[in-house]
């Protein structure tokens, strides 16, 4: 379900959730669009060299899944910041969800937050931070 | 009564949330707590009066500390204005031995926070530095806890005889209450939660499940 307006929006309501395309090859095409080519973003056996779990999906490929998502949830949204906390790596070809939730709405204003969780398998999470958002009043 | 006893607001570096959108959440969400402490980074938050919020929202908002030891991270319940000239709560390599004296000379409770966690948990420390005295409680659940960092916190305490309480660590709204410490009796003020710490009746209780 998605929102076009502030007026639809409610305090607590869950964005569907989005499983991002952590697979290598898209990692690869991410990293070579933004020309933040390296070992450790497009190689495990690399990245494990340099003491890391596996390949690393980029700090701001994962931003921009959180964008996505959001921009998923409401098509016209203005998203005016997005600030995250990397708490642990997101690791390539590694399941995730994203998970987001309303924290926060100035229906005066067309102002939303959001809460934005990325986690993996197990429930723990990898990510975190928040949105703001700016909608059709 | 259950209370969250590790929060942070959006006077922490790296927290989000503020304060009403917490009790907002608890109460949309319906959250089995009764409120929650706020235990800011390397300061205590003197200025913040949350007493009309609390009332509005029919819930306990208390007020403590997160301090940087090098035993890792501490919270600190029951701060008072001696407790904060006793030493520089913006300081990262505090003694964990001189945070324990201080807060045992004005009254307050010291709780090393995720020690099971790597580089920020007492456990990681213990043998490098050995056993520190006058430790009696940790945070054995921790909402924001990876992997085994629980089990090695638990670990820890049932080796070392120490008391478990749990906090959500939330730095988001969405994060608060995961983990929580339920008490016997209401606590309405910093001086009955450290009185309840101090009397032992209390345990970690996890709601990241629900």
């Amino acid at each position: 379900m998605s929102v076009a307006t502030v007026r639809e929006v409610t305090f607590g309501e869950e964005l569907p959730v989005f499983d991002p395309d952590t697979s290598l090859d898209n990692v690869i095409r991410f990293t070579e669009a933004a020309g933040w080519r390296g070992p450790r973003f497009t190689d495990h056996e690399a990245a494990r060299k340099e003491g890391l779990p596996g390949a690393l999906v980029p700090g701001i490929m994962s931003q921009g899944f959180l964008c996505a998502m959001i921009h998923r949830w409401a098509p016209p949204a203005q998203i005016v910041e997005v600030d995250t906390v990397f708490r642990a790596p997101v690791i390539v070809d590694q399941t995730y969800h994203i998970n987001g939730v309303v924290t926060d709405v100035d229906e005066t204003e067309g102002r939303v937050e959001v809460d934005l969780t990325v986690t993996n398998e197990k429930g723990e999470t990898r990510v975190f931070g928040t949105a703001k958002v700016k909608l059709p009043v | 009564m259950i209370l969250d006893l590790h929060t942070h607001s959006i006077k922490s570096d790296d927290g989000r949330a503020k304060v009403e959108n917490y009790c907002q959440w608890i109460r949309t969400r319906e959250l089995p707590i009764d409120g929650f402490v706020l235990t800011e980074h390397r300061q205590f938050d003197l200025e913040s009066d949350y007493s009309k919020l609390a009332a509005d929202f029919g819930l306990t908002i208390l007020k403590g500390a997160e301090v940087e030891t090098e035993y890792g991270h501490v919270l600190v319940f029951g701060v008072t204005a001696p407790l904060l000239e006793a030493f520089d709560f913006s300081d990262i390599h505090l003694p964990l031995a001189r945070v324990i004296e201080a807060c045992a000379a004005y009254g307050a409770v010291p709780v090393p926070c995720h020690p099971g966690r790597k580089r920020v948990g007492m456990s990681a420390h213990l043998a490098e530095y050995g056993v520190p005295d006058g430790v009696r409680i940790v945070e054995t659940l921790n909402g924001g806890s990876r992997d085994n960092e629980d089990a090695v916190a638990q670990a820890m305490a049932d080796e070392l005889g120490y008391r478990g309480i749990g906090g959500s660590d939330a730095h988001i709204v969405s994060h608060v209450g995961r983990c929580a410490t339920r008490f016997p009796a209401p606590i309405t003020s910093e001086q009955a939660l450290v009185e309840a710490l101090n009397g032992g009746e209390f345990e970690a209780v996890s709601f990241r499940d629900a």
